[in-house]
């Protein structure tokens, strides 16, 4: 097998147009970037910004228009039935089979990926108690919860130990526990040397959960790097404050906001919603030197709290849209004039 | 080595989740045995008569009736391929190593098993009541018509992977098997019916496979009608076979839209399974399944009474 130092994913310059009754959509407009060995990576992005035709070019679904990619030491155009073998994959949809046993599905693909029927049993039922579906094993798929569903995709997913295991939006739909033991279990297989590829719309989980992020919109990574430098590099913490009757009447907000404004280690204030939302760079410091104004001028405070940057602070910087807002769009399917939403739709 | 094996998995697959719906063995069997009961004796004063061919009724009819069978078990493959891919199957074992080529071809083998199980039962009962059954002969025919379910089969499951939607995959199916029954001369033989007609015959495909079976059902083996049989039914298999894997190549979800309607509503469900939001539809889907079996050609063309307009 490949050496798991090396980086497990490669892409330069990919792209893909989609051609719909005569319209041609841009999907992906020069996607690049790098995963190392033995790291959780996740692509964040609203829906439609290129996150599914990018995994499905890297799991050889789907051939590329321009671009190179290698995975896991293969090139995915020259060579797909060798990147077939060293991936794993989670699509959204799931795919397990229904109609067939838990243990019927898991033994099928250890077959199909070259597992003796007695290696293919021993490894099913290993995986059968770490995902602890030992006693579903037996039962149709169809009888599953949504959760027991999920950790079975992933047990497939992972059934012949692969270097590089790619999921699809994987939490989507799981309640806040299936999501928490996922976590846990996405990083257990970090630990073994697996690298781990996935797509995610929601901020926590490219914040908390991967080690290294790429923010995408429109088919272009727009943002690269551990979630900590990214949110460091776009914008500082924020205080927020919302003052309350003084004795001499409603504080002038404006006024408050500019003498704000010029504490120490303030960058920025704005008036929002009757409060008072200054830009930071160190949350510690400023905190004093806010309050400091505050006292002097007289001014109680009704509420006060500080927010470390999120990603969303970063889409929003570079994007001058919020990702919810832009995922909410998509979503809906009506589009937002920008022609954009409906690609991963037409993708998938 | 691996090909077979996977092939040999893929048979495995899919007759499995063939047997946990007993309901398509019943239905398999009962429209043939009905054809049996309820219309062969209409063709008793035909025979006889002038163009029907000589012999006994049933020794014109049982090889239509088991092409139809075949047809039916080929046919129905495209359904459960469709679910395949709304629910991820297929995707999923393209990433795997697994061969295309397999997958099809253990779908078309469980087909061929779905063909020749009721088959033999029609046979056997067929014999017991009059038809004089030539063993050699009829062991050829289940060969070609084994052939010709693989050639359904595999027709099915590449409409299915390319139409993506059972509506479409059911007006394409229903819109082409009626044609192509009347004019193989199932029922009736073609040459009771005026030139026009056979030489319309002449251009259907399974015209050649009917007229094989007659053949071989009649004990002739080594005549030119079986080889122009076998010839034809043999090229419809290879283009099939070659456009099915091809379709599996490629095959994409329509659109997860069709599927989850919108994002948004799984947004706002996000503590609800994955399984209900996609439940309404999968049930759905696979209650046309169950009702799209063997007998499905048959109910179509006696629900158009097509077959009942040339009689006196």
């Amino acid at each position: 097998m490949t050496d798991t130092q090396a980086d497990a994913v490669q892409v330069t310059g990919l792209r893909k147009n989609f051609h719909v009754k005569g319209v041609t959509i841009e999907a992906l407009s020069g996607i690049d970037l790098t995963v190392a060995g033995s790291e959780i990576f996740g692509l964040l992005g609203p829906n439609g910004a290129g996150k599914t035709t990018t995994l499905r070019i890297l799991t050889t679904l789907l051939s590329a228009d321009a671009g190179e990619a290698r995975v896991a030491g293969a090139d995915v155009r020259r060579d797909p039935a060798i990147v077939r073998r060293r991936i794993g994959y989670v699509g959204q949809l799931g795919g397990a089979d229904v109609s067939a046993t838990g243990r019927e599905n898991l033994l099928l693909a250890g077959r199909l990926y070259g597992l003796s029927a007695a290696g293919a049993h021993k490894r099913c039922e290993e995986l059968l108690g770490v995902f602890g579906l030992g006693e579903l094993a037996g039962r149709s798929v169809r009888t599953y919860s949504g959760g027991q569903r999920r950790r079975l995709e992933v047990a497939l997913g992972i059934m012949h130990r692969p270097v590089v295991l790619f999921l699809d939006e994987p939490t989507t739909g799981l309640d806040p526990q299936n999501r928490a033991n996922l976590w846990d279990q996405l990083r257990q297989l970090r630990e073994t040397g697996t690298t781990v590829f996935l797509t995610t719309h929601y901020l926590d989980e490219a914040d908390q959960l991967s080690d290294r992020v790429a923010i995408v919109d429109h088919g272009r990574v727009i943002a690269l790097g551990t979630p900590e430098e990214l949110k460091r590099r776009y914008s500082g913490d924020t205080i927020s404050i919302t003052p309350g009757l003084a004795a001499a009447g409603p504080p002038d907000l404006g006024a408050l906001a500019r003498e704000l404004a010029g504490a120490g280690c303030v960058e920025a204030a704005v008036v929002e919603n009757g409060a008072i939302r200054l830009t930071v760079s160190d949350a510690t410091r400023a905190m004093a030197a806010v309050f400091d104004v505050l006292a002097t001028r007289g001014v109680p405070t009704r509420a006060a709290s500080v927010a470390r940057p999120s990603l969303d602070d970063v889409f929003l910087r570079e994007t001058g849209r919020s990702l919810r807002d832009a995922g909410a769009a998509a979503g809906t399917g009506t589009g937002t004039g920008t022609g954009q939403p409906a690609k991963e739709e037409v993708a998938a | 080595m691996t090909f077979a094996l996977h092939t040999g998995l893929f048979f495995r697959r899919k007759l499995l989740e063939t047997l946990r719906q007993p309901v398509w063995l019943v239905t398999g069997l009962t429209a043939p045995l009905l054809y049996l009961a309820l219309f062969a004796p209409l063709l008793r004063s035909l025979a006889g008569g002038p163009a029907f061919p000589p012999g006994h009724v049933l020794d014109v009819f049982v090889p239509g009736i088991l092409v139809l069978i075949a047809f039916g078990a080929g046919m129905g493959a495209g359904w459960p391929v469709i679910w395949e891919l709304d629910t991820g199957v297929i995707e999923r074992l393209r990433v795997t190593p697994g061969s295309r080529f397999a997958l099809l071809l253990g779908t078309a083998a469980r087909d061929v098993v779905m063909f020749a199980v009721p088959g033999v039962v029609v046979i056997a009962i067929a014999a017991l009541v009059g038809f004089h059954a030539h063993w050699g002969g009829l062991a050829v025919l289940l060969v070609l018509l084994a052939l010709l379910t693989a050639a359904c089969s595999a027709t099915s499951c590449a409409l299915g992977l390319t139409l993506k939607q059972i509506g479409s995959l059911a007006a394409v199916v229903t819109g082409v098997q009626l044609p192509l029954t009347l004019l193989s001369g199932i029922l009736l033989p073609l040459s009771l019916g005026p030139s026009w007609l056979r030489v319309l015959g002449h251009l259907n495909p399974m015209y050649y496979a009917v007229q094989a079976s007659r053949s071989l059902a009649a004990g002739s083996v080594v005549t030119g009608t079986v080889g122009i049989g076998f010839l034809v039914t043999g090229a419809a298999a290879a283009l099939a076979l070659w456009w099915g894997t091809r379709s599996y190549q490629r095959a994409m979800v329509l659109s997860l839209t069709v599927l989850m309607s919108s994002r948004n509503i799984y947004h706002r469900a996000a503590t609800v399974g994955r399984s209900r939001l996609v439940e309404p539809y999968v049930s759905r889907s696979r209650r046309r399944c169950d009702m799209t079996s063997t007998s499905q050609p048959v109910i179509a063309f006696l629900a158009s009474g097509a077959w009942a307009g040339p009689w006196p």
